[in-house]
């Protein structure tokens, strides 16, 4: 059965998609960010991120740390097929549903 | 760049993060603050900001057994309020079962995710920490909607309100003992599972 992703666990992997080898939790974290024009919690990126990488939809590893974070291990993701699928698969959802409107909706219908 | 969050804040956010994740969570949330947050805020209010977002994490794997344990303070309450009875016994023995159960489960688990002794006793107490806020309420609510002199006389009878609006703080060292004890067999278990699988 095709994966059903929610709002958010499609702007964290697309946020993964757009920042490719970079994509850390705190650069996924301000990319979600700019994309939704609000402010995001650390930990409900974190445990989207947890609970897509159970899902099978991305993998991670660890990589170097920086001054900055006093050194800590960078965790970096990348998507998985199932990732990529789920992803295509919510697109289209959308695209069926919006089928034969015209956007923007006008005001009064 | 050099500022620090506080020290307390970060052993109770590395405490409930996954082992393997504790680096990776606790250094992008300190890559935040200093490269973002401090500059822009001043270190008072990045403290507080940095307090916020552990407390966030805490959250997050504690409201629903803080929904569950308040919830079930209220019921019990409602039952004694609009069915009373004169043998307590029975019930008394049923609540503080469920109620110990919820919050050895959710310390047990917490400590199992974690590989940490410590996120037992933490998530015991803000479970019932948060329990207490939602026992609290409830209790508020529902004397809004009763306060006939049936239900109050009922409530007399079954400890008095007095009690509604303070066993739930003292529910806080419950959470604390019995986090402590599930954090033992959570942290223990996970240790000899991890053993087992290496």
């Amino acid at each position: 059965m095709a994966e059903v992703l929610g709002a958010f666990e499609q702007a964290v992997l697309l946020a993964i998609v757009r920042l490719g080898p970079d994509a850390y939790g705190r650069a996924i974290l301000k990319e979600a960010e700019d994309r939704l024009e609000r402010e995001i919690a650390a930990g409900a990126v974190h445990a989207t991120l947890e609970r897509l990488q159970r899902k099978g939809l991305i993998a991670s590893r660890l990589g170097a740390g920086t001054a900055l974070r006093g050194g800590r291990a960078r965790r970096f993701y990348r998507l998985q097929p199932a990732g990529v699928t789920a992803l295509n698969d919510a697109r289209a959802a959308i695209e069926d549903l919006w089928r034969g409107l015209t956007w923007p909706l006008k005001g009064t219908l | 760049m050099s500022a620090t969050p506080p020290a307390w804040a970060e052993a109770l956010l590395r405490s409930i993060v996954a082992r393997g994740d504790r680096d990776a969570v606790s250094g992008d949330l300190l890559e935040a603050y200093r490269d973002s947050i401090v500059p822009t805020r001043g270190q008072p209010r990045a403290d507080r900001w940095y307090v916020g977002q552990v407390l966030g994490f805490v959250w997050r794997r504690t409201w629903l057994a803080g929904l569950l344990f308040g919830g079930a303070f209220v019921a019990r309450s409602v039952l004694d309020w609009r069915v009373p009875t004169q043998d307590f016994l029975l019930r008394s023995q049923v609540s503080t079962l469920t109620g110990a159960s919820i919050l050895l489960i959710v310390a047990l688990l917490a400590a199992w995710r974690s590989g940490s002794l410590a996120a037992g006793p933490v998530a015991g107490v803000a479970t019932a920490a948060l329990g207490a806020i939602v026992s609290m309420l409830g209790a508020a609510i529902v004397l809004t909607f009763w306060h006939d002199p049936g239900t109050l006389t009922a409530a007399d009878m079954s400890g008095g309100l007095g009690e509604e609006f303070t066993l739930p703080i003292a529910m806080l060292l419950p959470g604390l003992v019995l986090g402590t004890i599930g954090g033992v067999i959570g942290a223990g278990c996970r240790r000899v599972f991890d053993t087992r699988t290496a």
